[in-house]
């Protein structure tokens, strides 16, 4: 793949996963499972997805912008820090799981969605110096298996129909 | 990009880590004697659980922190989502309430101080 192609693809999964963090906040999600911070991750679709087709570097830099513009539009500071902490979590561990070869698409998503979990509970023990928000953890992990499973089958849905565009990268 | 039968592999993997996260932070069946209210990780004050009364905890939004019949809740908050109100009521200690926009965490503690008993 050219330079320029890979350039413009990014960006374009950058804005992707700025309209589907945004168009989250519309889900009302926490009025049917009462958790705090519980949301789809729909965002990860879009991670998953350039890691997948173009790697872990490429990967990255969606990830970092769509953190920076998404606490533009309303996140603020506390958001950036917890969905950078994260999402770099996330991103690092589904890396190195689909590196592994032992899982599908499926299992990567489920486990990134379980590392975002543990990085959002790890910024909030930051932010508040008590490690008791903890408690909080088992909950978002076992929602985790529920939105990995689903963000998970979504990317699967989008690599099957890449897979006829843009051929498998080697990296 | 199909699901492999190692992906429950995945699954039961996060399961365990949430049984064992939960297994760290059970709640014991101690009742909790105080309150202890924390701001952005200070303690700024602490209620007795035996006394009804009600506070109010500023910053950039106002929980009201009420204390009725040996239990303590967040009964109203102006900050977004209100999360910290959805918990409702706690009693034992170990257990605390968290309001994230507001730094807020209301932990419940066992009674310290009067001793009942010295044994030894």
């Amino acid at each position: 793949m050219t330079k320029t192609k890979k350039l413009a693809l990014g960006a374009v999964l950058i804005a992707l996963a700025l309209a589907l963090s945004y168009t989250e906040r519309f889900i009302p999600l926490q009025l049917v499972i009462p958790l705090p911070g519980i949301k789809l991750g729909l965002a990860n679709i879009v991670t998953l997805v350039a890691l997948y087709l173009f790697g872990t570097r490429q990967a990255f830099a969606v990830l970092v912008p769509r953190c920076l513009l998404g606490a533009m539009f309303g996140g603020g500071i506390t958001g950036l820090l917890f969905s950078l902490l994260g999402g770099i979590l996330a991103l690092a561990v589904m890396a190195l799981v689909r590196r592994t070869g032992w899982f599908s698409v499926y299992g990567v998503s489920v486990l990134g969605a379980a590392a975002h979990n543990v990085g959002q509970i790890l910024a909030a023990m930051g932010l508040m110096q008590s490690v008791y928000v903890g408690a909080y953890l088992p909950w978002l992990l076992l929602m985790a298996i529920v939105t990995g499973l689903l963000t998970g089958g979504c990317s699967a849905g989008v690599l099957r129909a890449m897979e006829r565009v843009i051929p498998r990268p080697t990296a | 990009m199909v699901f492999r039968k190692t992906d429950i592999l995945a699954i039961a993997l996060v399961v365990v880590m949430a049984v064992l996260v939960a297994l760290l932070f059970l709640p014991g069946k101690t009742p909790g004697g105080q309150v202890q209210i924390y701001q952005d990780g200070r303690l700024i004050q602490t209620l007795s659980l035996q006394k009804d009364q009600q506070v109010r905890v500023g910053g950039a939004y106002e929980n009201t922190v009420t204390v009725r019949d040996g239990k303590v809740a967040v009964t109203a908050s102006d900050c977004p989502g209100e999360d910290c109100v959805g918990c409702g009521w706690i009693e034992v200690a170990g257990r605390s309430i968290v309001c994230l926009p507001n730094g807020v965490e209301v932990r419940v503690v066992e009674a310290t101080g009067d001793v009942d008993m010295v044994v030894g």
